[in-house]
């Protein structure tokens, strides 16, 4: 067991004392995860070491979902907050472990929580049950992994180099499970369970329990040796998994599904960024490649939990068939859906730029990895359309069925206030990233320290200015409105043929086009006054969840009349099957 | 039409055989109209005969009541004149160009066509800058048909109210303009523009009394 | 959303409505006021709901004289109105038993092809707009134009209105023959330019099919049902003028235009014959008093119109008419669903509906 520091103790314990306090006082319970979560960046982080950002990352997207927590969760029951902190706590534990064990038992403390959360705010089951399996799936490839680096290295579960490639494929599999990517299957788990969740729960979970995934796989990508094959394979399950699940996003009907999709999109996107760091060995570009997957995590982990936070606002979980609510001037939201847009001047925008300046710079690799890194990068970028206009509809749609169109005060100030968030984050971006990238022009008065430049072979790529962008939009929009003033609008009854309809713009007639055009993929059904969309994968899931079910039901009437107990036991089990395998390797 | 020895049957180029037809508009409303109509015309006689819509009283012929429906032969006898139209107010706001949206509120589909006509190649109005639109919000004219149902009152006043200013309304047939036999009529005749008469008025009435409205002289 | 709505849209991963969107009641593109909601998932129409009762207008015509009478039917359908005028003249005929000269009969036949020439030169015109054909769609008004003139030469009326009387048939057959050939000179011509236009040709193939046993007129008989009421009904005898019956397979738009098509030149061979056989000034002198019931059945250009007159002392006491349009409105809803929308304006203008015939008559 590694000594943990004085600061790292005194955090975790506030985190685990959050999680008893909020069990009487709900306030009193968030106050303490802010406190905590402002002490860790605080303590954790240091410039330009990518590894503590995640730390910086995670606090930031806490502190909002906890601010923002104190006025939604009262509409649920006691049990929400106890269970919201004790996830968080968990994810602290991961932040601060050194070892493979530490970071199994964080990984397993965030996940009983969210289980239970999910279990309890459905009827139906099988969202909670599905969550569970892929969970201790996820724990069995975690396992693995670090038994194999600590029977190949002497016996230590701390976390070291190793020359072995298969504990960052074990490993990295695991993560992959709790992110929602499986090789071959676009499992559906991770959007339904997500959105089965309440919204402040729901942030966390796509936030941040995934940041965890991503973190843990970077964790052990900086300890493992490069390895072509690994990291086609793992180019190849995150191209998969951006197309897929950025076409279900558009598709979708909940808006929380939504975006969970949007959540495996995202990581999928960082998957094929770690895929291509893993199979690459030219250093500028691998170096490239680490700030570009941080600042990805960055904006997707800080505009997820906004974005879960705006969905939780609106009060309702499916479309509206109409915009009842008009989101114009809710520029918290679209701030946080442009950086999820990957649109200037947010965060997003940034993160997407050098996402894809990667991958494009990798087609100067010749041979299978060049091939591979230009077409994964050009599915990226169709991704990100889908992405865009799955983003759009959230936007325009979200009114959802709540007629009295009341948002909480202090809520939206929150959503504003993570927006702010987003755009400060690309206006110091060339700040956190690494010097070597972050130069200047000055002949066009650009001057040094103002663009974030993309190099590749000692030759220049591509280069943005996240300073400039921002000013110049401000400026021409300040002597537009200089010049002209406030823009005129002229609000008239729309003529509709002579009578009043209440009819609109769907949000299922939004997309409907793409549930038409690709329903060979889709498995579109159209019947006489419904559309269906349904996958076979979503099918599988269920079906294996359920038999799950019936099996774990089974086992805990014969031995265990608790469930909590029967996981123990299982984990056990699972872990003495897991050395068992490793042996064997 | 034979031009240059070129017949518009030896192609099938819809252009060319449009134009090697050759024109076929008339110069009415500048000429007098080749082919008037007998009935309806304004009519002209005396006496006082049995007349369904009482047009004719005290041997004073109303156009707008009547329905030309040729009861009172032969005291009274169509002249083929065929400018059985009123304008109430003449503007220049149209001079250059009149747009024309029209409401069926409840017609016996004769005044549709006879609109529908003017803009057919006898008759061409679109060479005297009269077009048809296909909503009120581009609209300078309404063009008001048939009877006022119960169902139309709410399109017919959207149509109003969409229209910009400054927009001007016309009654077009007997109909509209004070319900003839079939009913009421839309709009109090004082309130409209142009009326045009007739049962259904002919397509020359209707393209003289828009180019009237428009401000064109005889 | 209750509960099991919602594990029913989880369990089956999402279900989408139709978006569903309406044209009308007032439109450029519309000739008459008639409001359609469309339902579509996207691309092809799901299904369409017609409202033709916006212009539904209200007659009061039991009690009135049948003179009186006349003058409201006739103004049933202004375009249709020689098929109205002579639908109910006939049926109150046959209530009071009043037997009509030849002279007579072969004028109606006469009005009748007039009527149904300039109906289907109409909906041809109508067929070819939405196509963008400009070129024919204005040629084609122009024969229409001309058919008005000669009809308004004809009859004195361009419309028919006040030419069958009781006891009289104003029509002038002068110079007829020579006229209606000179009008459809060009007929056939523009009729083989279009149909060798594949751009025209394909968007009313497939378009609209239908094969219905409740089908009646033009319709029917471009789905192959022989039903035409100039072959099988005994209110007009057409045995002595040199009918056929047009009939197609296809049963979509392309036959429906195909069929009116086909007609025209019919029509135009019944009028030339029907028009020797008749003198000017049509007078004959009956009394139309009595009582009694009749019907009677005449083709109208949509299709069959039926008649139920009864008449007590020389007043209509009640009038009943079925309206081809209604049931063509039927037919065009059951025909719309899995066509795209842009197939639309070319199936409801293939069927040639007169919203003008839903009255309600008190």
């Amino acid at each position: 067991m590694i000594l943990l520091e004085y600061t790292e103790f005194i955090i975790l314990i506030l985190s685990f004392i959050s999680a008893l306090i909020s069990v009487y006082w709900r306030r009193t319970g968030y106050i303490i995860i802010i406190i905590a979560s402002v002490l860790l960046s605080v303590s954790a982080f240091t410039l330009h070491s990518y590894i503590t950002y995640f730390a910086l990352i995670a606090s930031i997207s806490w502190i909002i979902v906890s601010v923002f927590s104190i006025s939604y969760s009262k509409d649920y029951g006691k049990w929400i907050t106890p269970l919201f902190d004790l996830t968080i706590a968990g994810m602290v534990l991961i932040l601060f472990s050194e070892s493979y064990l530490i970071f199994i038992v964080g990984f397993e403390i965030m996940t009983m929580p969210a289980y239970v959360t999910i279990l309890k705010n459905r009827s139906n089951h099988a969202p909670s049950f599905i969550f569970m399996a892929f969970g201790e799936l996820s724990t069995m490839f975690l396992i693995l992994g670090a038994v194999i680096s600590m029977v190949s290295h002497g016996g230590s579960l701390s976390f070291v180099n190793n020359s072995n490639d298969y504990v960052l494929l074990f490993f990295s599999i695991g993560c992959m499970l709790k992110m929602g990517i499986m090789p071959f299957m676009i499992s559906e788990w991770l959007p339904i369970a997500h959105g089965s969740a309440p919204a402040n729960d729901s942030a966390i979970f796509s936030g941040t329990m995934t940041l965890m995934g991503v973190y843990g796989i970077y964790r052990v990508m900086l300890l493992s040796p490069a390895s072509m094959y690994l990291g086609l394979f793992l180019m190849f399950v995150g191209a998969m998994t951006v197309f897929f699940s950025s076409l279900y996003a558009y598709v979708s009907q909940n808006m929380k599904v939504l975006g969970g999709f949007s959540t495996m999109e995202n990581n999928g996107a960082i998957l094929c960024a770690m895929g291509l760091y893993v199979s690459v060995t030219d250093t500028i570009l691998r170096e490239f490649l680490l700030s570009a997957i941080i600042i990805f995590a960055m904006a997707h982990s800080i505009a997820k939990s906004g974005l879960f936070l705006s969905i939780g606002s609106t009060r309702s979980e499916y479309f509206g068939e109409k915009s009842a609510r008009k989101r114009g001037h809710d520029l918290g939201t679209l701030l946080i859906v442009m950086s999820l847009s990957g649109l200037f001047p947010t965060i997003g925008g940034l993160a997407v730029w050098m996402l894809l300046e990667s991958f494009f710079m990798g087609a100067y690799i010749h041979g299978i990895i060049g091939i591979a890194s230009i077409s994964v990068g050009s599915v990226i970028a169709l991704a990100e359309g889908f992405g865009s206009a799955a983003m759009l509809k959230l936007f325009y749609f979200s009114g959802g069925n709540n007629v009295e169109n009341k948002v909480n005060r202090k809520e939206k100030d929150v959503l504003l206030f993570t927006g702010i968030i987003l755009v400060a984050l690309f206006l110091i971006s060339t700040l956190l990233i690494l010097p070597e990238y972050v130069a200047g022009l000055p002949s066009v008065l650009v001057f040094n320290g103002f663009t974030v430049e993309s190099s590749v072979t000692g030759s220049d790529f591509g280069l943005v200015s996240p300073v400039y962008v921002f000013s110049l939009v401000a400026l021409f929009s300040l002597i537009a409105f200089a010049l002209f003033g406030r823009p005129r609008g002229r609000v008239v009854p729309r003529w509709e043929g002579g009578i009043t309809t209440l009819e609109n713009y769907t949000s299922s007639g939004y997309s409907n086009n793409i549930r038409i055009m690709l329903r060979s993929i889709l498995r579109t059904k159209i019947s006489e006054d419904r559309i269906s969309v349904n996958n076979i994968f979503w099918s599988f899931m269920v079906f294996s969840g359920r038999a799950y079910r019936k099996f774990g039901g089974f086992f805990g009437r014969k031995f265990m009349n608790s469930s909590v107990s029967w996981y123990m036991i299982y984990m056990i089990i699972a872990f003495i099957f897991v050395l068992f395998t490793a042996a064997l390797l | 039409m034979v031009v240059g020895g070129c017949s518009y049957k030896m192609t099938k180029n819809w252009f060319l055989r449009g134009t090697l037809k050759g024109i076929k508009t008339e110069k009415f409303p500048a000429a007098d109209p080749l082919n008037p109509p007998l009935w309806p015309s304004r009519l002209n006689g005396s006496g006082d005969v049995q007349c369904p819509t009482d047009a004719i009283k005290d041997g004073i012929w109303d156009e707008q009541r009547c329905i030309f429906c040729r009861r009172c032969l032969p005291n009274y006898k169509p002249t083929e004149e065929q400018d059985i139209f009123t304008v109430r107010e003449n503007t220049n706001e149209f001079r250059k160009s009149l747009n024309i949206y029209f409401v069926d509120t409840g017609s016996c589909g004769s005044c549709n066509t006879e609109l529908s006509t003017i803009f057919s190649p006898r008759y061409d109005a679109n060479r005297l800058s009269i077009f048809a639109v296909n909503t009120p919000r581009h609209a300078d004219v309404l063009v008001l048909m048939g009877v006022l149902t119960e169902m139309m009152k709410e399109p017919l006043y959207k149509a109003l109210e969409a229209m910009p200013e400054p927009k001007a309304i016309v009654l077009l047939g007997t109909c509209s303009i004070t319900g003839g036999i079939m009913g009421k009529g839309v709009l109090l005749p004082e309130d409209a523009n142009l009326i045009l008469a007739g049962c259904p008025p002919s397509p020359y009435t209707i393209l003289e009394g828009l180019e009237r409205l428009k401000g064109g002289k005889k | 959303m209750d509960d099991d709505h919602r594990r029913e849209k989880e369990n089956k991963n999402l279900l989408h409505d139709h978006m569903k969107f309406h044209y009308g009641p007032t439109a450029g593109g519309l000739l008459e006021s008639v409001s359609m909601e469309f339902s579509t998932p996207g691309e092809k129409i799901s299904s369409v709901s017609v409202n033709p009762a916006f212009k539904m207008r209200e007659l009061s015509i039991s009690g009135k004289s049948i003179n009186d009478a006349l003058l409201m039917v006739e103004r049933i359908n202004g375009y249709h109105s020689a098929s109205f005028q002579i639908g109910f003249l006939t049926a109150v005929e046959k209530a009071l038993n009043i037997n009509v000269p030849d002279d007579i009969m072969n004028a109606r036949i006469l009005q009748l092809e007039l009527e149904r020439i300039r109906s289907n030169l109409n909906v041809m015109e109508r067929l070819c707009l939405p196509a963008g054909f400009g070129v024919p769609a204005n040629q084609l008004s122009f024969l229409k134009e001309e058919t008005s003139r000669l009809i308004g030469n004809v009859s004195g009326h361009r419309y028919f209105f006040g030419t069958n009387l009781p006891g009289l048939c104003r029509i002038s057959v002068r110079s007829l023959n020579d006229r209606i050939k000179e009008v459809l000179y060009d007929y056939e011509d523009i009729l083989d330019a279009l149909l060798s236009s594949k751009i025209f040709v394909n968007r009313l193939q497939k378009n609209g099919f239908i094969k219905d046993e409740r089908m009646i007129g033009p319709a029917a008989r471009a789905s192959g049902f022989p039903i035409d009421a100039r072959a099988d009904s005994n209110s007009l005898d057409y045995s002595n003028c040199p009918f056929s019956l047009t009939l197609r397979d296809e049963g979509d738009s392309f036959a429906r235009f195909m069929v009116r098509a086909e007609e025209i030149p019919v029509s135009r061979d019944i009028i030339i014959s029907s028009s020797q056989k008749i003198r000017n000034n049509l007078i004959y002198e009956e009394e139309y008093n009595g009582s009694g019931n009749g019907i009677s059945r005449i083709e109208s250009p949509s299709g069959d119109l039926f008649f139920m007159v009864s008449i007590e002392d020389g007043i209509v006491k009640s009038l009943e008419f079925s309206s081809p349009s209604i049931v063509n409105i039927g037919l065009f809803k059951k025909s719309m669903p899995g066509n795209v929308f842009t197939d639309f304006h070319f199936n409801w203008e293939s069927f040639g509906i007169w919203l003008s015939e839903v009255v309600h008559i008190k």
